[in-house]
């Protein structure tokens, strides 16, 4: 047996002690609660698996497996909190795991990362940081609006600009934005094998990125609506794709020009 | 220090982010009225959320009364206890005075209580695991039924009882049984009631336009009159009628298509007006009550008319989206569409803003009268029904005093700020007369009756395109033809007091005066006479009409004589930014059991059930029958993301061509 046999050996026992979590996060993909980008999360893994197989320790990191090993039972304790928690913990256990059979400076976060993208989050996100985010939008659109020359005022997450009231709703919030933009970053960063820290150190600015791309695209359709005609639905997904094409190029290349300045792989 | 471009947008998108951080709005505001709201089904499937399974209408009709009963079943086949509520509709004269609900083999009188106190009974009651009931009024035609501890398995009956006055319109009878809450447009600045606004309006959960509704309808018509009924038709449901031409008749519903989704008329004429109108007496055993009902004259001479103005008032919100609209397009064309040369007039259409035709008055030649039909034409409806604004535009108006001006509003009246238009109206609309049209399956009522009293005009409802031109030739009549004004009534024979209303409004053609109030017999008297005097457009007017004998139930009258009485209080509230007709009000409602804004009817039942948890659920209502889900808001704009899958075909190919360039790069590299 290699040493990537052992690791899936040991990263498939550590996932059937966590299949409380698996059993909840069926449940979810198929309910319909929750869209099933996770999906995508977790064929990435694999891919990143597969390639990251070849270079597996034989010998373990113990205080990785520690780590793992103590996640796992916390993730088991959190079920009686919260499955989405205990799911999150669940992960980051695997994650730990999987740290626990890779090369002391491979990248480690971008596991860690899939594994969270992976899990059904859209909706909690959406449910309890939807509505400041969308607040902040609306604001900040607002404050573009007037530069623009627009009369926009906010209130609540709504904004009524030139006496036309238009809701920045929960599907405005910039969520899937989010999702997408921290997928094309961690993507890049495994491609790039950039190193965790600086990764950690720049995951924020996709943040702010996002901020900006959906205050964008928000403020593009706003203005639109406000002009009196109103854009079609067509329109309204054009500008949508096209805001959220800038930001993915944006974070791939804020991706790519961080490590010093030099590609050091591509996938 | 060098700085990449990226850098430089994040740096100014970080300083955007701190300037508008201070300007961040108050958001402290509390809602004062609810929006309706989509239902949406619960997947639990031990919670029974269609609790209502019927609702049974008997009605009685005894010459220009109707007395009748509702009967509301509810049944919870879910299992666990819930507490149900219930937002229906009532006819706006409706003096509704009893309650009663029936558990199995109990029957449980409700009382009359300060509305406040009734909720705090409720509450306890609810608390300690009773079956109670408790019946609030929301508006004067719409009420809210709380039902709360029934039980797996239970069946709660509540029966309402009202009592209603049909006074006849160009001699025809209607009566209305108004079967749905149209959804209600909030608005953005409504007042509370503590400043003179209409306060809160309960939150209603609708099914989407096309879904049939979940409980059942039947209803029963009982003539049980002095003189043959004839004529007898709806022309809203389709009915089974024995008995026609006869003083007993019967109406009942025909089964087949939902019958709960708009207004039921009932339109009947009695074979001789001659008793059905008149002065009736009757003894009651405390306090003895009256009522007059007076044609006005029937031959009208032509008169001299003055140059007119009329300004059509068009809401095109929403809720009037399809039907409704097509409807008022229809009238509007047939009242336009008949303006003489020598009138002037103008259109404002209103949704959530409001634009007038002109910004003055028009020559009413073919030329404008057709681009008024063709903007009118244009428009589709959609967004909020600032009906305020609008009214405050029009009163604004500049008006030579020569001038005779007519507004005529047209809406389906689903707003729930009455109050703020009735008092906008009446303090302001200097000289003009507002007439009112509902259009729609289930107008509110409330609003179109009300606005035309404060308007000083009338009110008309147009429920189908085919009824339009009926309905706009009564309004020409109306308009063309001198009205009674300067009216006075004197009695002879009784000492008459408390005389609703106070001061006798004027009186458009096919309309008649309703006179009630209480009496007092005058020693040495024989006969009680009503002489009515007037001014019309040729001279004085003056009619005599004897009461025959004295009758002795006075019970249906009391209530609608108080009924009248607190409508009274009320538009005198709506004047003023308080609520200091309160008192007098719960006094009313407290006296004469009668069901108001300050009283509520509280049934409880004796014996403890459960001490358990429930669950509240709000029985949902189908949208009135031709408005559109657009009534409920899906009309304001929002700015969603792009579709999952299109964003992620997006993202993937961003990567893709990313890839492949980085690859391109290193491969020249």
């Amino acid at each position: 047996m290699n040493a990537g046999h052992q690791a899936f050996l040991w990263l498939g026992l550590q996932a059937i002690a966590l299949w409380p979590q698996w059993v909840w996060y069926w449940r979810r993909l198929v309910d319909g609660s929750d869209e099933p980008l996770g999906v995508l999360a977790l064929l990435a893994l694999a891919l990143l698996l597969f390639r990251l197989a070849p270079q597996m320790r034989r010998v373990p990191d113990w205080r990785w497996i520690l780590v793992a090993c103590a996640l796992t039972v916390s993730s088991a304790v959190a079920l009686e909190v919260t499955p989405l928690l205990s799911a999150l913990v669940g992960v980051l256990a695997l994650a730990a795991g999987l740290a626990a059979w890779l090369e002391p400076d491979a990248p480690r976060l971008p596991c860690a990362g899939l594994l969270v993208l992976s899990l059904p989050l859209l909706s909690s996100l959406q449910f309890f940081a939807g509505y400041p985010l969308r607040m902040v939008t609306a604001q900040l659109s607002c404050g573009l609006l007037r530069i623009l020359g627009f009369e926009a005022e906010r209130s609540g997450s709504s904004i009524l600009v030139s006496n036309q009231l238009v809701i920045v709703d929960a599907p405005c919030s910039g969520i899937q934005m989010a999702w997408m933009a921290y997928f094309a970053a961690i993507a890049a960063a495994a491609a790039l094998a950039i190193p965790d820290r600086i990764l950690l150190r720049r995951l924020p600015l996709v943040g702010l990125l996002v901020m900006a791309g959906n205050t964008l695209r928000n403020t593009i359709l706003v203005g639109w609506e406000a002009s009196g005609r109103p854009p079609g639905e067509a329109w309204h997904q054009t500008v949508g794709l096209v805001v959220l094409a800038g930001v993915c190029l944006l974070t791939l290349k804020w991706m790519k020009r961080e490590v010093h300045g030099e590609v050091s792989r591509v996938a | 220090m060098h700085s990449t471009p990226l850098q430089r947008f994040l740096l100014v998108f970080g300083l955007l982010l701190l300037v508008c951080g201070p300007a961040i709005a108050d958001d402290s505001e509390a809602t004062k009225a609810e929006s309706p709201y989509f239902f949406v089904k619960s997947s639990d499937p031990d919670v029974d959320r269609l609790p209502l399974k019927e609702t049974r209408v008997d009605a009685r009709i005894s010459g220009v009364i109707a007395s009748v009963t509702v009967i509301q079943r509810y049944s919870n086949e879910g299992k666990r206890p819930i507490e149900a509520r219930y937002v229906f509709p009532g006819s706006t004269g409706a003096a509704v005075h009893a309650l009663t609900v029936r558990l199995g083999s109990r029957v449980i009188e409700a009382r009359i209580r300060e509305r406040q106190q009734a909720r705090i009974e409720y509450a306890q009651a609810k608390s300690e695991g009773r079956t109670t009931a408790l019946l609030e009024q929301e508006r004067p035609n719409v009420f809210s039924m709380n039902v709360a501890n029934i039980l797996p398995g239970d069946e709660v009956v509540v029966e309402l009882q009202y009592t209603e006055l049909i006074a006849p319109v160009d001699r025809r009878y209607q009566f209305v049984f108004p079967t749905v809450v149209g959804p209600r447009y909030v608005g953005q600045g409504s007042t509370p009631v503590s400043q003179g606004g209409s306060g809160s309006f309960p939150a209603i959960p609708y099914h989407p336009q096309g879904k049939a509704p979940d409980s059942k309808f039947t209803l029963d018509v009982q003539f049980d009159s002095p003189l043959p009924v004839s004529d007898i038709l709806s022309p809203t449901h389709v009915i089974k009628l024995t008995g026609s031409g006869r003083k007993r008749a019967h109406v009942s519903l025909d089964a087949g298509k939902p019958a709960n989704d708009r207004d039921f008329i009932l339109d009947y004429r009695l074979w001789s007006e001659s008793t059905a109108s008149g002065l009736k007496l009757y003894q009651g055993k405390d306090e003895n009550f009256f009522v007059a009902i007076v044609e006005p004259p029937k031959t009208i001479l032509p008169s001299e008319i003055n140059p007119r103005d009329y300004i059509f008032v068009v809401d095109i919100s929403g809720s009037m989206h399809g039907f409704p609209l097509d409807t008022a397009k229809e009238l509007l064309g047939k009242l336009i569409g008949s303006l003489r040369p020598t009138d002037t007039f103008n259109v404002m259409l209103f949704a959530g803003s409001n634009r007038m035709l002109n910004e003055t008055s028009l020559p009413a030649s073919a030329a404008n009268i057709a681009a008024a039909l063709r903007l009118i034409d244009q428009q589709q409806g959609g967004g909020g029904t600032e009906l305020v604004p609008a009214i405050r535009r029009i009163v604004a108006l500049p008006k030579p005093p020569e001038l005779s001006r007519s507004i005529i509003v047209v809406t389906d009246g689903y707003v729930s700020f009455e109050n703020e238009v009735f008092s906008l109206v009446r303090k302001n609309l200097n000289n003009a007369n507002l007439f009112a049209f509902g259009i729609g399956s289930a107008v509110n009522r409330h609003l179109i009756e009300g606005l035309a009293r404060a308007g000083q005009g009338e009110s008309f409802i147009v429920t189908k395109p085919s009824e339009a031109p009926r309905q706009a030739e009564r309004l020409r009549r109306m308009i063309d033809t001198p009205v009674l004004t300067r009216l006075q009534a004197r009695f002879e024979g009784i000492e008459a007091y408390d005389v609703e209303p106070a001061v006798l409004p004027d009186v458009l053609a096919g309309r008649p005066v309703v006179l009630m109030g209480k009496w007092r017999p005058v020693p040495g008297s024989d006969k009680a006479t009503l002489h009515m005097s007037g001014q019309k457009a040729n001279g004085q007017w003056k009619q005599v009409v004897r009461a025959p004998d004295v009758s002795q139930d006075a019970i249906e009258l009391q209530k609608l004589w108080a009924r009248s009485r607190i409508r009274q209080l009320s538009d005198d509230e709506a004047l003023t930014a308080g609520d200091e007709q309160r008192p007098a009000i719960t006094q009313l409602g407290l006296q004469y059991s009668l069901l108001t804004q300050y009283t509520s009817f509280i049934a409880v039942d004796r014996i403890v059930r459960q001490m358990g948890p429930m669950d509240s659920v709000n029985q949902p209502s189908p949208l009135p029958a031709g408005v559109e889900n657009s009534a409920i808001g899906a009309e304001v704009p929002s700015t969603p993301e792009p579709a999952t899958w299109l964003a992620l075909a997006v993202m993937l190919a961003t990567l893709a061509a990313w890839n492949w360039r980085a690859r391109r790069v290193m491969e020249r590299a």
